[in-house]
């Protein structure tokens, strides 16, 4: 190339270059006329968006206007698919996500996605009323986008089992069923309360939640499984701000909890089998718990602030504290109640994401 | 080979821009929201006869809340990426570089992870710290990579992977201090995401001031482009020629980072499209900057509006990160492009 040549053709490559230009204003003015069209169909549409409608604030602090009759609800975690359930709410649930598997009627409804990454416009053909969202598995850019559409957004953020009560008992009135949602709390709290009176008395059991064995993830304080040990009589021995921090297996061994407890979903099928497999490996042979046996599959529920977890902190305090709920029958029958139960959700967790890190 | 005239540049624009069109039109069209182009046509008559209430609501809100938007910003963000990456391609005359070779994208992270821990339930609070993050590692590796007083390629791009690596640890350290919920969202913002919603309620003006500066920064871009083609050659030899080639560089890397800023901080890192788009005009349309900066800008468009129509359909409902797509779509263009010419 000469510098003839390109000297010849940047005055011409001006003239190019602003004739492109206005190609490009062009464009924009086109779009401009489309979305002039779309804020004038947001105005237009907020008129009837006042009639009926209470405002309401969430519990991450955003508002939102939410009408006093809600027949429509699409709910965008699995805890808050079985929350609509327990409160006899499901013919009121138009869209779930295609993680929401129990109660079994759950898995039929029309799905809008997984709950991080949901079609957006999925949910808006489902015409919601109320959408359902949680922070322990949801993103805020969801909720977001959806609040500029003027769809109303309820984002939960339980991080206690009093928490998650209290939002259970929200929701129903959002949804216009403050008397389900005040009995269920109340039969939830009463079963709770049953547990406390047994175990009150005893010292807390030091506990390893292992969220993830390999690397090592367990929960921090702040959780609400950390909060659901507690109700159960155990304590974490790992102490962390962090809501799901990776621990080194030395601090493990340091620390020598009583017990380790796995979920159903990331361990072996029984709990023989995962016992040996983990006394097969030198890290864990080294802690006390593992040596004596002391290893507690805990119901899949223990993972989702939903109705569920109550029934978790049941299994988990009778497993720990063993002495205290012997004296009655109760404890074996229940004890065969959640064994169907764990298995059945194991069955369907296999092809399932990590509830946790959600990812 | 065929003389470039200022016609042919115009006629392949064009072209492009046909294509860009016809994609843009189908990406409106595919979702799990049904709409025809009829509707779309018949909606837009409906609306200009001023009978909007017929439209249904869900309408509007599908195709000019989520889709319309998503497509404008798509086309942004794919022409900012591909113009930066064939920008720094030829500033540090390295065909690997592309825009985040310079640590823009990592600078851009750390910022939006700062606001996920000062301010995590602020809408635009993440694009605006990108941005600041962005333009305060332009200017730290600008100064990093200047030499005796004059940008020089080897110390930039030494300077840009430094700080890329640099930020890289802090953003490492500042993960362990997020939460859960926080954590989400950086992750799919690492991955590039076009579904967050803008910081303001004005989609119109925040659009419109985003295709501004890219306006700008590009034409900027532009008016290098026949010295660009010199510098190609040699800087030495530019310089014999008369070329500036200090202002040249100055401006191709503030043109070029500027974009890069403005695509990251809207958009998350989306990658590849800015290495290999680039390379892909080349390919077909030639080496020179004159034509390749404007079809590069055209090229990237497509590639991302068609990433992100395949993103949020392939696995309906649920969506995929458009990152991931254009990684997936991209990489056997290319291979196939390349080894078409190698024969």
């Amino acid at each position: 190339m000469s510098r003839s040549a390109s000297l010849y053709s940047r005055g011409f490559f001006i003239g190019a270059f602003t004739r492109a230009a206005r190609q490009i204003v062009l464009v924009i003015l086109f779009l401009a006329f489309c979305l002039a069209n779309y804020t004038g169909a947001a105005a237009a549409q907020a008129p009837t968006y006042k009639r009926g409608m209470k405002f309401v604030t969430d519990e991450t602090g955003r508002r939102m206007a939410i009408p006093f009759s809600v027949q429509h609800v699409v709910t965008l975690a699995p805890d808050l698919t079985e929350t609509v359930y327990a409160l006899g709410l499901g013919d009121k649930l138009v869209g779930d996500t295609s993680f929401c598997d129990t109660p079994p009627a759950a898995k039929l409804k029309p799905h809008v996605g997984s709950p991080q990454t949901p079609n957006l416009e999925a949910i808006v053909a489902m015409h919601p009323d109320l959408v359902l969202a949680t922070t322990s598995i949801n993103r805020a850019e969801t909720a977001d986008a959806l609040l500029r559409l003027g769809i109303p957004v309820f984002t939960s953020d339980p991080h206690t089992v009093r928490g998650m009560l209290d939002s259970i008992a929200r929701m129903a009135d959002l949804i216009g069923a403050h008397e389900q949602g005040t009995a269920l709390v109340a039969q939830l709290q009463s079963r709770l309360d049953a547990v406390h009176a047994r175990i009150a008395e005893l010292p807390l059991v030091h506990a390893l939640f292992v969220v993830w064995e390999d690397p090592l993830i367990t929960i921090g304080q702040n959780t609400f499984i950390a909060d659901a040990l507690r109700w159960a009589g155990a304590e974490s021995v790992i102490v962390a701000n962090q809501n799901w921090p990776q621990v080194s297996m030395e601090e493990v061994v340091r620390l020598q909890p009583d017990y380790i407890l796995f979920t159903a979903n990331h361990s072996e099928s029984n709990k023989d089998h995962e016992l040996n497999r983990l006394r097969a490996q030198p890290a864990w042979k080294a802690l006390r718990a593992i040596q004596m046996g002391r290893v507690v599959r805990v119901d899949d529920e223990i993972t989702k602030p939903s109705p569920g977890l109550v029934g978790a902190i049941e299994q988990i305090a009778h497993e720990l504290h063993p002495e205290v709920f012997s004296s009655d029958g109760r404890g074996e029958g229940f004890e065969h109640r959640t064994g169907v139960r764990m298995e059945f959700s194991a069955n369907i967790r296999q092809e399932r994401e990590c509830d946790f890190c959600g990812l | 080979m065929r003389p470039l005239t200022p016609q042919r540049i115009l006629g392949t624009c064009l072209g492009l821009c046909g294509v860009l069109f016809a994609v843009a039109v189908i990406s409106l069209r595919m979702g799990a929201y049904p709409i025809s182009v009829r509707d779309i046509v018949s909606t837009l008559f409906e609306a200009a006869a001023g009978r909007r209430e017929e439209v249904p609501v869900e309408f509007w809100q599908v195709v000019f809340g989520l889709r319309l938007p998503r497509i404008a910003l798509g086309i942004l963000v794919g022409a900012s990426l591909s113009t930066a990456g064939a920008g720094f391609q030829a500033l540090l005359r390295n065909p690997l570089a592309d825009p985040y070779v310079l640590g823009v994208s990592s600078g851009a992270a750390l910022g939006a992870i700062v606001s996920l821990i000062v301010a995590p339930h602020t809408v635009g609070a993440i694009q605006i710290a990108a941005f600041i993050g962005a333009a305060s590692t332009i200017a730290a590796v600008y100064f990093l990579g200047r030499r005796g007083g004059q940008l020089d390629s080897p110390t930039l791009l030494l300077a840009g992977i430094v700080a890329a690596s640099f930020l890289s640890a802090i953003i490492m350290f500042l993960l362990t201090m997020v939460t859960g919920s926080e954590l989400r969202s950086i992750a799919f913002w690492l991955m590039g995401d076009l579904t967050a919603p803008p910081p303001t309620t004005n989609v119109l003006g925040w659009l419109g001031f985003l295709f501004f500066v890219f306006i700008l920064a590009a034409g900027a871009m532009y008016t290098t482009s026949s010295d660009l083609n010199l510098i190609l050659t040699g800087e030495q030899e530019a310089k014999h020629l008369g070329v500036n080639v200090n202002r040249v560089k100055f401006v191709v890397y503030i043109a070029a980072s500027v974009l890069t800023g403005l695509a990251v901080s809207v958009s998350g890192a989306i990658g590849y499209v800015g290495l290999l788009v680039p390379h892909v005009m080349r390919m077909l349309f030639g080496t020179d900057y004159r034509m390749l900066i404007p079809t590069a800008a055209i090229g990237g468009a497509i590639a991302i509006v068609l990433a992100d129509t395949l993103a949020r359909t392939v696995v309906a409902p649920t969506e995929l990160p458009v990152g991931a797509m254009t990684a997936l779509a991209g990489a056997p263009v290319f291979i196939y492009l390349m080894r078409r010419r190698m024969r």
